[in-house]
This record gives structure tokens, C-alpha cells and sequence, in this order.
């Protein structure tokens, strides 16, 4: 049988030696970030959980951790959960099984329950998590100090209202508008729509919700959802409105398809590379960036500052514990400004981003 | 294997079938009425679907939407000719979206982009064919000679392909400036979007490898039954690691039209393809157990599914509604397209 002859192979003492140089080839390219610069710390070790490093926030909320890092020449690990809730807790697991317990751990959840299971596990072995976006509604970092140190969000309601009232301005705020959605059941998807919502109620009848299609956060179903309004809407289509940049360069494309782009104006969420640059040229009206940068930093920073003793977290107010960070209105003015200015991280302000304590509703 | 020991018949029969195509069977009186309105079947759906949503919504029918139409099908139509093969063949590639993927992201950095100093323009395009007929080879090398289910294969494949992709770009996006590329989704030649034409050529070649080849009478042989295939000389393994060559080739293409069309290059790009790639062609009529079928089903199959997501959104169906509907309309199309006769175990 041949499957015999490939288990032989395997387990071969030479194939054995290559895969050992392989690993070891992928051991010193690890090595040659390490830049011996400022005081080393050696106690702790720093890892951000994410969903996977082939979208540009969570590539960048990477980064984020990186420079934190680097700032106290600390050992930093990137873990990636693939949408896997129980990839993401086991990986977590094993490195605080590694370290011993000295884990700051800066975590976006895959899902709300998995928050509950993570913290747990932190608050056993002695590290510190900071949880992001996810996390059931009763659990809370003050009934775990100080282990649990705190959790991050930002407010999709209020920043998807002003992102639409932004479009309405840009149509000359009467007529019909068509909105791209998320995957139904996310959290943001919700209060993205919520916030549209709003702003349309808010106009008192002169702006109307042509359509509503989700595309699952995804630009090629943008694309060809944008398509078919154009042909059932046609003229009577003044913007659309997208609950993220990615749908919302999807939708560009489409425009761009019927000779529209720079006509119909369009808006997402997220504040990616592409959109600021489409909104550089006018072909969006605006985005909301969320500062992935500032979040995967400043997770790291705020339990570094607790584990070393510079705060004691339990004596910090609620609003320290559980807040919204700030989102950025980017708009045509204010792209270059923000281009520009968007990647400085002041490590040492620890709340100065902190936009007041995260409100649960319905 | 009982499905196999089941219907062995003589060699000759195999090389026969690849001679056939859906609308040639279609219109021999010597076969069965039932098998006549089976090959038909993708077609009824297909006519009946136009007819519902233009009594909904008249503007189906308007030139504008025809061609929003033929810009939406264009990148799933590559897909399907590259599948449709591998699926004739009794295989399956799940591949897709990691090799639409690295062709992309290669195309997006070869030509003038905000990434890289590449500027390369249309050279970039066979360059990253090229790379989704290489990533095919590995896919049916290691199909064929470490005797790994295809299914399996080609998921490990597809997985490194976005690996790739986004190691090279590190999770970001590379977006194009070169007007050459973008004229490939954005320009139009007699009124039609040039994707379009690029779609119209690869049925063509395919419709050419399938009809007037050795190449293509092989495949069928093989998706029919595989162990007379060999008996009747067959070079099975060289047939199979060329058939998923050839979908690489088709996949490499859809990459570059990807890009095309949006202007970027990410690893996520082809995000979804895979599923509306194997349902246009199982739409289409061709069979999953291999051996029946035709890239002109898959043609077929292409336009219900892309009618089907467009005619919903213009007859307002509620969007918690139309997954549904797609699900119906999946299992209606199959049950109607099925050859009940060959079937001896259904798995």
C-alpha cells in the first residue's frame, strides 16, 4: 500500500532533519525582530488574540501590540483564533502554560461567551487580559480583580448616525438612500444599522431607506447587491450607506461600473487604507476609523501598567474598566490630518482616548 | 466502491458519452423521453426564473441589467469552466478561493499599485495564470501520486494559497492604479463589458477541450467509472493532474478579473466564490458522482444562480427570506437534473 510507504517516509530520520532545519529557518527569521534597545523585560510575556491577520484592522491592531512591545523590549506574541472560538482558547491556554502565568493578554474575543472561559483562565494562572468588542453583558473586569483589567469598545450607534448624517450632507441631505449591512447577528452590525436608523428618523421624511440587504461584511456580495439596486432604483439612488469600508468599496466598484463613482456618494465603517483614499477623492463622502492602532497598544499598555504596580486597577472608576474608545470622523478635510497623525501612540496616557463607560441596551 | 462494482459496463460505452454533449443528447430521438427532459431541466428553471422575476419586475429585462447581468457572472463562469471538469472527472476543488487568491494578490503587485515599484501592466496577466496552473499541478500531483482524496488535497492547497496571500501582503490591501488592468472589467467592446467576452472565450476553449479532444473524452471516461477506464488504456493519472492544471489555469484568470474589477488585490478577494462555483455547476445539471454532464450545463448553472441573487433584490424578497429561496432552488434544480439510473448507493 502506498500509505504505508508515505507513513516510511515521514517518519525517516533524514525527512526528520529537514523538517527540523525548516523549523529552525523559521525560529531565526522570528529572532531578527528583536532589537536589544531600551531596558529589557523579561518578566512578562505580551500576545494579542485576533481573528486572523489577513484583514487590514486586525493586521493593524497587530502592529499596535508590536510597538508596545518594542517600547519596553518585551517578548510579544500574535495569536489568531480563524474564527475559531475554541482555537483561540486553547492557544491561549498553552501560552499561559508557557509562561507560567505571566501573560498580559490583549484579547478580541471570536465571541461573547468566550470571553467568560478566558478571563477565568487568566485570573487562575495570575496574568492580566484586556477584552475588546465581545463579552456577555454581565460579566465585568471589577468582579475579577485585578486580573480582568479592563474591557474595550466602541459606540457603533453614535458613530454610524453622524457617518450617515455626513452622507445626507453630501447629497444635499433629501432623497433616497440604499444600506449594505453586516452579518445580521453581530453586535455592530446591529448598532451600525441602529445608528442609520437614527439619522434617517431624524430627517424628518426627507431622506428614505430605499432598500436594506446585508452582504455579510463582504465586497464582492456589495458588489452585486449595488448592481441590482442600480437597475431597480436607477436615479433615485442619492447614496449609499455601508456598515463597513470593504462593502463600501464594493459598492464603489459597482458604481464605478455605471459610470457613477464621484456621483453617487458612499460611506463605510472601519476607516481601511482604501477608503481614506476614496475619500481622498471624493468618491466617498466619509469613514469612521476605529484606531486599531491605539487598541492593540493601548490593550497591552493599561495591563502592563496594573501587573507592574504603576495602578491599582481596582481602585480605578467603572468608566476606566468598561469604556468606548474614540472613533474618527474621516472626511475630505480631514483625511490628510488623520493620514498623517493616525499612527502616534502616546503609551503613557493611558485613558486619554476613553470616550465614557460602555451603556448595555435592550 | 459498490456504486463502481455496480455499473460496470464495456469501455467502448465511456468513449461514446464524452462525444455527447447536453443539447446533442437533447435532441436524439433513441433516448428515453425522461432522459431528454432531464437535460433540459437546467433550462426550464432557467426560463421559468426570467419569466417570474420579470412578471415582478420589468426592469429585468431592461439592456442596463443585462449587462450589470454579464459583469456579475463573468468571474463565476471562469470559475465553473476550471470545475466543471474536476467535478466531471467524479473529483471535487475546493481550492478555488486560495488560488484566485495568490493569482490576485500577484496580478495587484505586479502592475502599478501603492504596494510595491512593479509596474509591469498586462505582462502581469499570463504571469498569474501561469501561477494558478502551477498551484492546479500541485493539486493533482499530490491528488495523484500520495493517492490523497481530492477533497482533501485541494482544502490543503486552497488553505496555503490564502496563507500566502496574506503573508505577502501582510493582511493589508494593494490597490491598482494600472488603466490597462482595470480596462479588462471597466471597458467595453460592442457595447459589452470585455469581462464578459473574457467569460465567452474560456466557455468556448473549454467547450473546444471538452468536444474536440482526446483530453476531454478521457475525463468523461474517468468520471464514469474509473477502473474500466484504466482497462481500456486510459492514462488516468496524467489525465487527472492535467484536468486540475487546466482549472488552475481558469482560476489564475478569475484572479486577474477579480482585480480587475475591484481595483485590489487582498487575500480575501475570492471570499465566497467557492460556494457559488459548485452550485452553478451542480445547478447546471452536472452530476458530483463525475461522468454526466457538461460545461454548457454549467453555463446554465452560472446564470440561475447570479439571476436568481439579482432577481431577488429587485423583487424586494426580505433578505432573511432569500437564503432560504436559494436553498429551494438548489435542491429543486438537482432533484430535477438527477439521473436516477446510474444511482445504485447515494451517499
Amino acid at each position: 500500500m502506498s500509505d504505508k510507504s508515505i507513513l516510511a517516509s515521514w517518519t525517516s530520520r533524514r525527512s526528520f532533519l529537514q523538517g527540523g532545519a525548516g523549523l529552525a529557518a523559521v525560529g531565526s527569521l522570528g529572532l531578527s525582530f528583536a532589537s536589544p534597545a531600551i531596558a529589557k523585560e523579561t518578566t512578562w510575556t505580551l500576545a494579542n488574540s485576533l481573528r486572523s491577520l489577513a484583514n487590514p484592522y486586525h493586521a493593524t491592531f497587530a502592529k499596535g501590540g508590536a510597538e508596545f512591545a518594542k517600547s519596553i523590549d518585551a517578548t510579544y506574541v500574535t495569536l489568531v483564533t480563524e474564527g475559531n472560538s475554541e482555537k483561540g482558547i486553547s492557544d491561549i491556554k498553552a501560552l499561559l502554560q508557557r509562561t507560567g502565568g505571566k501573560l498580559i493578554l490583549n484579547v478580541d474575543p471570536n465571541d461573547s461567551p468566550d470571553a467568560r472561559v478566558i478571563v477565568d483562565e487568566v485570573q487562575k494562572s495570575g496574568g492580566y487580559v484586556v477584552t475588546q468588542w465581545n463579552k456577555p453583558n454581565d460579566l465585568h473586569p471589577w468582579d475579577h480583580n485585578p486580573n480582568y483589567v479592563a474591557h474595550m469598545s466602541f459606540d457603533g450607534v453614535p458613530a454610524a448616525k453622524a457617518l450617515a448624517k455626513e452622507l445626507f450632507k453630501a447629497f444635499g441631505g433629501e432623497g433616497g438612500v440604499v444600506a449594505i449591512g453586516g452579518i445580521l447577528s453581530n453586535v455592530p452590525a446591529i448598532e451600525r444599522k441602529a445608528g442609520l436608523d437614527q439619522a434617517i428618523a431624524e430627517s424628518a421624511g426627507k431622506v428614505t431607506l430605499l432598500d436594506f440587504q446585508p452582504a455579510d461584511w463582504n465586497g464582492q456580495k456589495a458588489f452585486d447587491v449595488t448592481q441590482a439596486w442600480l437597475t431597480r432604483f436607477g436615479g433615485k439612488i442619492k447614496g449609499v450607506f455601508a456598515a463597513n469600508d470593504d462593502m463600501g468599496l464594493g459598492a464603489l466598484e459597482a458604481l464605478r461600473q455605471a459610470s457613477l463613482a464621484g456621483k453617487v456618494p458612499v460611506v463605510g465603517l472601519d476607516g481601511i487604507a482604501g477608503a481614506v483614499k476614496a475619500v481622498e477623492a471624493g468618491e466617498f463622502a466619509a469613514t469612521v476609523a476605529w484606531d486599531p492602532l491605539w487598541t492593540g497598544g493601548m490593550g497591552l499598555a493599561i495591563p502592563y501598567a496594573a501587573a507592574t504596580g504603576k495602578i491599582d486597577i481596582a481602585k480605578e472608576p467603572k468608566e476606566h474598566r468598561e469604556f468606548y474608545g474614540t472613533s474618527i470622523m474621516v472626511t475630505k478635510d480631514s483625511a490628510a490630518a488623520f493620514k498623517s497623525g493616525g499612527s502616534k501612540l502616546n503609551f503613557s496616557d493611558l485613558w486619554g482616548k476613553d470616550t465614557g463607560q460602555i451603556q448595555y441596551r435592550g | 466502491m459498490l456504486r463502481r462494482l455496480g455499473c460496470l459496463r464495456p469501455a467502448a460505452s465511456f468513449l461514446l458519452v464524452g462525444t455527447e454533449t447536453a443539447l446533442s443528447r437533447a435532441l436524439v430521438k433513441t433516448i428515453p423521453l425522461q432522459s431528454r427532459w432531464r437535460d433540459l431541466a437546467p433550462v426550464a428553471v432557467l426560463v421559468a426564473l426570467c419569466i417570474l422575476i420579470t412578471a415582478f419586475s420589468p426592469n429585468f429585462l431592461s439592456i442596463s441589467n443585462f449587462i450589470g447581468l454579464l459583469n456579475s457572472s463573468a468571474i463565476p463562469m471562469v470559475l465553473c469552466m476550471g470545475a466543471t471538469f474536476i467535478i466531471l472527472m467524479g473529483s471535487i476543488d475546493l481550492s478555488v478561493e486560495g488560488i484566485v487568491a495568490v493569482s490576485a494578490v500577484l496580478v495587484s503587485l505586479l502592475v502599478e499599485n501603492d504596494t510595491t515599484s512593479y509596474s509591469i501592466g498586462l505582462l502581469a496577466v499570463p504571469v498569474a495564470i501561469l501561477v494558478g496552473g502551477a498551484m492546479g499541478f500541485l493539486n493533482g500531483f499530490l491528488h495523484v501520486k500520495l493517492k490523497t482524496p481530492s477533497f482533501m488535497t485541494t482544502l490543503g492547497v486552497g488553505f496555503a494559497g490564502i496563507g500566502i496571500a496574506t503573508t505577502v501582503l501582510g493582511g493589508f490591501t494593494a490597490r491598482i492604479s494600472d488603466q490597462s488592468v482595470r480596462f479588462l472589467s471597466l471597458g467595453r467592446v460592442l457595447g459589452l463589458p470585455v469581462a464578459a467576452w473574457i467569460a465567452c472565450g474560456a466557455v468556448l476553449l473549454s467547450l473546444l477541450v471538452q468536444e474536440r479532444t482526446r483530453l476531454g473524452r478521457w475525463l468523461y471516461a474517468i468520471g464514469a467509472d474509473e477502473i474500466t477506464a484504466g482497462y481500456a488504456g486510459i492514462p488516468i493519472e496524467k489525465t487527472r493532474i492535467l484536468i486540475f492544471t487546466v482549472a488552475g489555469l481558469f482560476y489564475g484568470l478569475a484572479g486577474v478579473m477579480s482585480v480587475a474589477q475591484f481595483g485590489q488585490g487582498h487575500a480575501l478577494i475570492a471570499q465566497g466564490r467557492l460556494f457559488t462555483t459548485v452550485t452553478a455547476v451542480v445547478v447546471g445539471g452536472t452530476a458530483l458522482s463525475g461522468g454526466v454532464g457538461s460545461v454548457l450545463n454549467s453555463v446554465i448553472g452560472v446564470f440561475i444562480v447570479t439571476i436568481l441573487a439579482n432577481g431577488m433584490i429587485l423583487m424586494g424578497v426580505p433578505p432573511y427570506v432569500q437564503q432560504g429561496v436559494q436553498g429551494l432552488l438548489i435542491i429543486v434544480a438537482v432533484t430535477l437534473a438527477l439521473d436516477r439510473t446510474r444511482l445504485d448507493v447515494v451517499k
